[in-house]
């Protein structure tokens, strides 16, 4: 009976333990539910909508080509990296190769070019 | 979103289907790979022409249930070194039995839903489930992970963002809800024992 009173004391404290936890999880994480939820329903269901704020720096060139219809060559050229070797290369890299010292100095260029590409894109032409 | 978020979503633009499954791969050995959010970002990926969708989901799955068998793997034979050292006591013959009980739940559920403990209930049932059960729970469970989350991203497309911190947030929430309901429920039960207890003894 003795040996059993410390082992049930622990068992006891496991379990507040478990509790708590589970209160302070849950609560943290509904705040943030709710909150993304709320974010879902503002953005709502428009998939091919495409805001140049959403440009991230993981993103290469090529992705952004075909996510703004935007021809590659092009934002290349406009932010005076070459192409060959570099499509694979995300924004920060290129940021780091190329605008060494300038943090984030490639996002408002990359930018900029899709912005003045876009509307002639979006009439039917290839090439801005 | 991380760096380790970055490198794979770059990874996954540029060299598509077989990074995929790599990635799912390494996350369901134990290696910290936010998977989920690659899963809605392939699906999102797809939409947008840079991924195809069929080999994507495809490749993804074997990689996802490869990386399970592996993890089972090591809880096979991890599990009879734990068994032999701690086989004798009463926790771990508890433990042990309860899970028995629900593993194939646990196996299903922990693929898409309280995907945080996936690794250990993969060791468990390496120690403890034939092998051919735990496959086919897995692949149906990881099958139902990639469609669902996938779907998902292709519905949102470009917004897969949104999406993604949803549910990463409503994970969470089931994790949260997972151990309170869990806590209440041996609360109550210790409480139980705790009343018997007088009656027994008299």
């Amino acid at each position: 009976m003795n040996d059993t009173k410390p082992m049930t004391k622990k068992v006891d404290r496991w379990v507040m333990v478990l509790v708590i936890l589970g209160i302070a999880i849950t609560a943290f994480y509904s705040f943030r539910a709710v909150r993304s939820f709320a974010r879902v329903q503002l953005t709502g269901l428009k998939p091919g909508t495409t805001d140049v704020e959403a440009v991230r720096g993981w993103m290469t060139i090529p992705y952004l080509a075909q996510m703004y219809c935007v021809p590659a060559d092009y934002l290349f050229q406009k932010i005076n990296v070459p192409a060959a070797g570099n499509d694979k290369k995300s924004l920060y890299d290129l940021n780091r190769e190329y605008f060494s010292g300038q943090s984030g100095a490639i996002l408002p260029k990359i930018k900029d070019a899709i912005r003045s590409a876009q509307p002639a894109c979006q009439q039917g032409k290839t090439s801005p | 979103m991380s760096s380790i978020s970055d490198f794979f979503l770059t990874g996954l633009i540029s060299y598509g289907a077989p990074l995929f499954g790599l990635a799912l791969m390494l996350g369901a050995i134990g290696i910290p790979i936010p998977t989920s959010l690659l899963v809605i970002a392939a699906g999102a990926f797809s939409r947008q022409g840079m991924l195809n969708l069929v080999p994507a989901a495809g490749i993804g799955l074997l990689g996802a249930v490869t990386g399970d068998s592996i993890s089972f793997a090591m809880g096979r034979w991890g599990g009879n070194w734990v068994s032999r050292r701690f086989g004798g006591s009463s926790i771990w013959n508890n433990a042990q039995s309860t899970f028995n009980r629900s593993s194939r739940w646990s196996v299903f559920f922990t693929r898409f839903l309280l995907t945080a403990i996936a690794i250990p209930v993969n060791l468990m049932a390496g120690s403890s489930c034939q092998y051919r059960r735990f496959l086919v729970t897995v692949v149906a469970g990881e099958a139902i992970w990639i469609l669902v989350y996938g779907g998902l991203g292709y519905l949102f497309g470009s917004q897969w963002e949104v999406i993604s911190q949803f549910l990463s947030d409503f994970g969470g929430l089931a994790l949260g809800l997972a151990l309170l309901g869990g806590g209440i429920y041996y609360f109550m039960r210790r409480r139980m024992q705790k009343s018997m207890e007088p009656e027994l003894a008299s």
